[in-house]
């Protein structure tokens, strides 16, 4: 069935997009990321325009991120001051990243700079997880305690200012870090189409230290009011979310998500952490191939930015 | 199946009015007695008109063909077959501005180093003749009538010298048209004019599901050796309707609403989901 995409201006086949939303949504929900970083890449393969792209999966990242983010209340997986200091820093560094958008397509390098951030931070992120979980996994099989928290470690961060105590994390950290992170991944939010779990939940873990439990339900948090924030605006300033593309991915993926928050619970966090590593490293190594690869076509045509 | 039956018909009304054109033009002949005399001539002209003049895209369009049936008026061919006359139809899309990219490697990496801004580009361009067009006409008439691939209006914003040459910007134009017809926008069919008649003649036209909405322009020329005698102009409106033209019409004028709205439906459907799943699933 063919259904036709008002911004986007082009038909496309609806149970195409039903299917890909339904998958997305199913690894957003297990490892409690947007999944927009397989989702934006996916819709610029399929032919949406990249702005496009970037701006509707902004609105399927929220619906899909609701429902699992209400999935992780109803285990109360959520510090909510914590998401509440993310959130803050997400809001900043979304305004910051629309406007970037707009500069880099005007200069006609938005498509370059995405497939170096997706190349560049997939790939560090990736390598860095699958180093980490591979370790874990190691370790677990071989009868060893996987190693916790070490509460007692200090480290730079613990030297900041403004610290807040973070009961559900059972933490007493600087308020500084947290923003800082959240401004960062609502930058990438804004830039690269995605809810930025996949530096939030590493960053938390490795840097924070928040336990794992929490750390999913709280960047879904985050993620929920900075893709909302961030399709409200690529709507202002760009005109780039089509509504009917959105919808399409949403109804694939806000049941996806659901399954996927029951059967992440049946795996061990290491062996969640492994499986993102991976996915993660894949969509970094096709997103940096374009960049390698000599291209079919060396030429491209598009409409001028703000001329819509 | 349709496009047969469509042929039949206007097969059928083409005979019809191909019998009276014959006895008319066959009487007139007569009386009137050699042709040589050309200040006496009766000047053919073109008249055609559209299948659809308002095409609507609605969220079931997946694009739709456009059939422009015409006759030459005091047509002197006896035959359908007899091939005096080519026949062109232009239908061009809106002009619109355009950013043509040019990658080069730079260190390894393939990144877009040149670039050229086109005041307007047809959004659109299909061109359907009788014949292949080097045959029917020359190079110089055709560039004159913007008739040909080679000679679609394109004009750069001023400035664009800077950094490009001319055979650049060749270059640049004849990518633009390579990218328009790999993307279907730029469509070419030179067997695509048919005359079912002495004077009348069809030619069918796809618009494509991602053809840019906007008015289209649709010119007929009509040729004799090489000549064109007469051009006909009429139009196609490619308007937005129903949901499409509501949601896109919010979409530009109340960006605020519209992306509030939408923020709106993701909750509203992640939060279903999730009560559904709740409900079915613990």
């Amino acid at each position: 069935m063919n259904i036709y995409l008002p911004i986007a201006e082009m038909s496309v086949n609806a149970f195409l997009f039903l299917g890909v939303g339904g998958a997305v949504g199913f690894l957003s929900g297990m490892f409690g990321v947007g999944g927009g970083f397989l989702m934006t890449p996916l819709l610029i393969f399929a032919g949406i325009p990249s702005a496009v792209a970037v701006g509707t999966e902004s609105a399927q990242i929220t619906a899909s991120s609701v429902s699992g983010a209400l999935a992780q209340a109803q285990r109360r997986n959520i510090d909510y001051r914590m998401g509440a200091v993310l959130l803050a820093g997400g809001v900043v560094g979304s305004l910051i990243g629309v406007e970037m958008v707009k500069i880099l397509r005007q200069i006609g390098q938005f498509d370059l700079f995405i497939s170096v951030a997706y190349g560049t931070l997939l790939g560090i992120v990736g390598v860095l997880m699958l180093a980490e979980s591979a370790t874990a996994i190691r370790k677990a099989q071989a009868g060893m305690a996987v190693a916790g928290r070490r509460s007692g470690q200090h480290s730079w961060i613990h030297g900041l200012p403004l610290k807040i105590r973070f009961n559900r994390s059972k933490l007493y950290i600087s308020a500084v870090p947290p923003f800082a992170i959240g401004a960062f991944v609502g930058l990438l939010a804004a830039i690269m189409g995605v809810g930025g779990g996949f530096i939030m939940v590493p960053a938390m873990i490795y840097l924070l230290r928040v336990p794992t439990n929490v750390v999913v339900g709280t960047s879904l948090f985050q993620i929920v009011f900075v893709t909302a924030l961030t399709t409200v605006l690529h709507a202002v300033q760009n005109q780039t979310v089509d509504l009917v593309l959105a919808a399409l991915l949403m109804s694939g993926g806000v049941i996806g998500a659901q399954i996927g928050a029951a059967a992440g619970d049946k795996l061990k966090a290491e062996q969640l952490r492994f499986l993102l590593a991976i996915l993660v490293l894949l969509m970094g190594m096709r997103m940096a191939w374009n960049l390698i690869a000599p291209p079919d076509e060396i030429y491209s045509i598009s409409p001028p930015v703000g001329a819509h | 199946m349709r496009g047969r039956g469509n042929q039949s018909r206007l097969v059928a009304t083409g005979t019809a009015i191909a019998v009276a054109f014959f006895s008319v033009v066959g009487t007139a002949r007569a009386q009137q007695r050699p042709p040589t005399a050309p200040a006496t001539e009766v000047r053919e002209t073109v008249q055609a008109d559209v299948s659809t003049r308002t095409v609507a895209v609605t969220s079931s369009f997946t694009g739709v063909e456009i059939v422009v049936f015409g006759a030459v008026d005091n047509s002197r061919q006896p035959s359908a077959e007899a091939g005096l006359y080519d026949i062109v139809v232009v239908v061009e899309g809106t002009p619109t501005r355009l950013v043509a990219r040019r990658k080069s490697n730079v260190a390894g990496l393939w990144v877009n180093t040149h670039s050229i801004t086109f005041e307007s580009v047809p959004s659109y361009y299909a061109i359907v003749s009788t014949r292949p067009l080097d045959e029917l006409a020359d190079p110089l008439v055709l560039r004159e009538n913007d008739i040909g691939f080679e000679y679609v209006r394109m004009t750069p914003i001023r400035g664009w010298e800077t950094g490009v040459t001319t055979a650049e910007l060749e270059d640049f134009k004849s990518a633009v048209v390579a990218l328009k017809q790999r993307d279907g926008l730029y469509i070419e069919d030179q067997y695509g004019v048919a005359f079912i008649g002495r004077s009348l003649f069809r030619a069918s036209i796809d618009l494509p599901a991602n053809v840019p909405v906007g008015p289209l322009e649709a010119r007929i020329h009509l040729f004799r050796e090489g000549r064109l005698l007469s051009t006909y102009r009429t139009r196609v409106n490619l308007r937005r309707e129903g949901l499409e033209r509501f949601l896109y019409a919010a979409a530009i004028n109340y960006p605020l609403l519209y992306g509030l709205f939408t923020v709106a439906l993701s909750v509203g459907a992640g939060l279903a989901a999730s009560t559904v799943f709740r409900r079915s699933g613990h």
